[in-house]
């Protein structure tokens, strides 16, 4: 079990300011919010797969492999409103029925899922988080106290799996046991190695606030080392993927498929 | 610790992101470490809610309801112990951050924005008692509305208006935010005090006066 990320991949869209990226994705999200069509975010999620396949250099298969869960995430979202939104009729059997508007509403929905998350994940296996934090802190203006103490909790987050290893088997050793000879484990224990975790964590992360304040993080003027810059190619690759994006929605609405949050009601 | 050296260094100019967090580094750094072990900890939990949600078919889609309030106990934690105005809604974030860019959770930056109504909702009770008064009501009142609040954003977010089960997915939420992220809460918060791990803190402190 580790929480470290992978090591990214040089590529392309790896070599993007994270920023940049980070804006790009925040605002195709929020848009894509307001689109209730099925046409549109399948568009999107065929575009950003390419992109994500093409320009981060990773491959099909682990691409599709991440998105398993919003696979299945989409599938419980469409089933759930077929099943559950009132409208015209398709099929009626017992308590079960078919309606228009669920398969309609439905499949916006599951695109969107899958349109989001594609981005996201393209976003997620690009990015190196420590690069994004630096980067945060010099091109978004996010403060060196927060960013280095979200630096800091990474650290120890990467540490959290061994120390939860080491709880439970202090638990398990003074376990009762089971009738066949191993130790039970139930949900208690969760809690109470939950409850330990948290203690230690809180105990060190007083430690390491105390030990960046020796240091004078938090004094300023602060220099840094490898400035982090926005470059000319970042933008015209911010700009571009939201041109991409705003000429779609309007391609969507001449054709006449575009559709807005006014399709749930 | 000469800290107020350190910590009121507010100069003019600077963003008002640093202004917003000119708070003793000690008070950040354990909203971050909320953030993290919570972080953690629902990351191992949703391992095995995924196989559940999806063996349970279209009704695993309401078990998400059930266990919203779980989402919450970080925001009542960290202002119960640290008792800063938006402590709340800064741990909701801070966690939001680490799910998103360290655990590398793919639900993109609209979780900011969930999280960010979680934690308003959550720490409005709180607020109104000026961050005195931490029985259990206020507990259960800040669980009812973190989870009512972000209920109408997740119900726009998925789609859920129009559909039959609309009350339903309300009410079961409501009430985990009650039970889950409201007097867990206090239970967590309570026990921490016990410990004395949080007595340089201001729970510490009240704990002391009193």
């Amino acid at each position: 079990m580790t929480l470290a990320a992978a090591p990214v991949r040089d590529s392309p869209l790896a070599r993007r300011n994270p920023t940049v990226k980070l804006v790009v994705l925040s605002a195709a999200s929020v848009v894509m919010l307001f689109v209730l069509d099925p046409v549109t975010p399948a568009v999107v999620y065929l575009l950003g797969l390419v992109g994500v396949v093409v320009g981060g250099r990773l491959g099909l298969w682990p691409v599709l492999r991440a998105q398993v869960p919003f696979f299945a995430f989409a599938v419980g979202v469409f089933s759930i409103n077929v099943l559950s939104r009132p409208g015209t009729v398709l099929w009626q059997e017992g308590a079960l029925r078919v309606t228009t508007e669920g398969l309609v509403v439905g499949g916006a929905l599951a695109a969107r899922t899958v349109a989001i998350g594609i981005l996201s994940i393209g976003f997620v296996l690009t990015t190196d988080s420590l690069a994004l934090m630096t980067s945060l802190n010099q091109n978004a203006r996010l403060g060196a106290r927060p960013s280095y103490a979200l630096m800091a909790g990474y650290r120890l987050l990467q540490q959290l799996p061994g120390e939860w290893a080491t709880i439970r088997n202090a638990q398990a050793v003074r376990a009762p046991l089971g009738r066949n000879g191993t130790v039970r484990r139930g949900p208690a224990g969760f809690g109470r190695a939950g409850f330990a975790l948290l203690v230690l964590a809180i105990r060190r992360g007083e430690q390491m606030a105390q030990s960046l304040e020796s240091r004078g993080l938090g004094l300023s003027p602060r220099t840094v080392w490898h400035p982090v810059h926005i470059t000319a190619v970042d933008l015209v690759f911010g700009a571009g993927t939201l041109v991409v994006l705003g000429g779609l929605l309007v391609a969507s609405a001449v054709f006449g498929v575009l559709g807005g949050p006014g399709a749930l009601f | 610790m000469p800290s107020s050296a350190l910590t009121g260094s507010t100069a003019p100019g600077r963003s008002l992101a640093s202004r917003f967090f000119a708070w003793h580094l000690r008070d950040i750094m354990l909203v971050v470490v909320l953030g993290a072990v919570f972080g953690f900890l629902y990351w191992a939990l949703v391992q095995g809610w995924i196989v559940l949600s999806v063996a349970a078919g279209p009704l695993g889609h309401l078990t998400q309801h059930v266990l919203l309030g779980g989402w919450l106990i970080v925001a009542p934690v960290a202002i119960a112990i640290t008792r800063r105005p938006f402590a709340g809604i800064v741990a909701e974030i801070i966690a939001s951050v680490i799910e998103v860019v360290f655990l590398g959770s793919a639900v993109g930056p609209l979780l900011f924005v969930a999280a960010a109504i979680q934690g308003a909702g959550s720490e409005l009770p709180f607020a109104l008692t000026r961050y005195r008064r931490f029985g259990w009501l206020v507990y259960a009142v800040s669980g009812a509305l973190g989870a009512g609040l972000v209920f109408f954003y997740s119900a726009f977010r998925s789609g859920w208006y129009g559909t039959d089960l609309l009350l339903v997915r309300f009410v079961i939420q409501v009430v985990s935010g009650i039970v889950l992220g409201g007097l867990l809460s206090k239970v967590i918060a309570d026990s921490l005090a016990r410990t004395g791990v949080v007595d340089n803190f201001a729970i510490g402190r009240a704990g002391r006066a009193a």
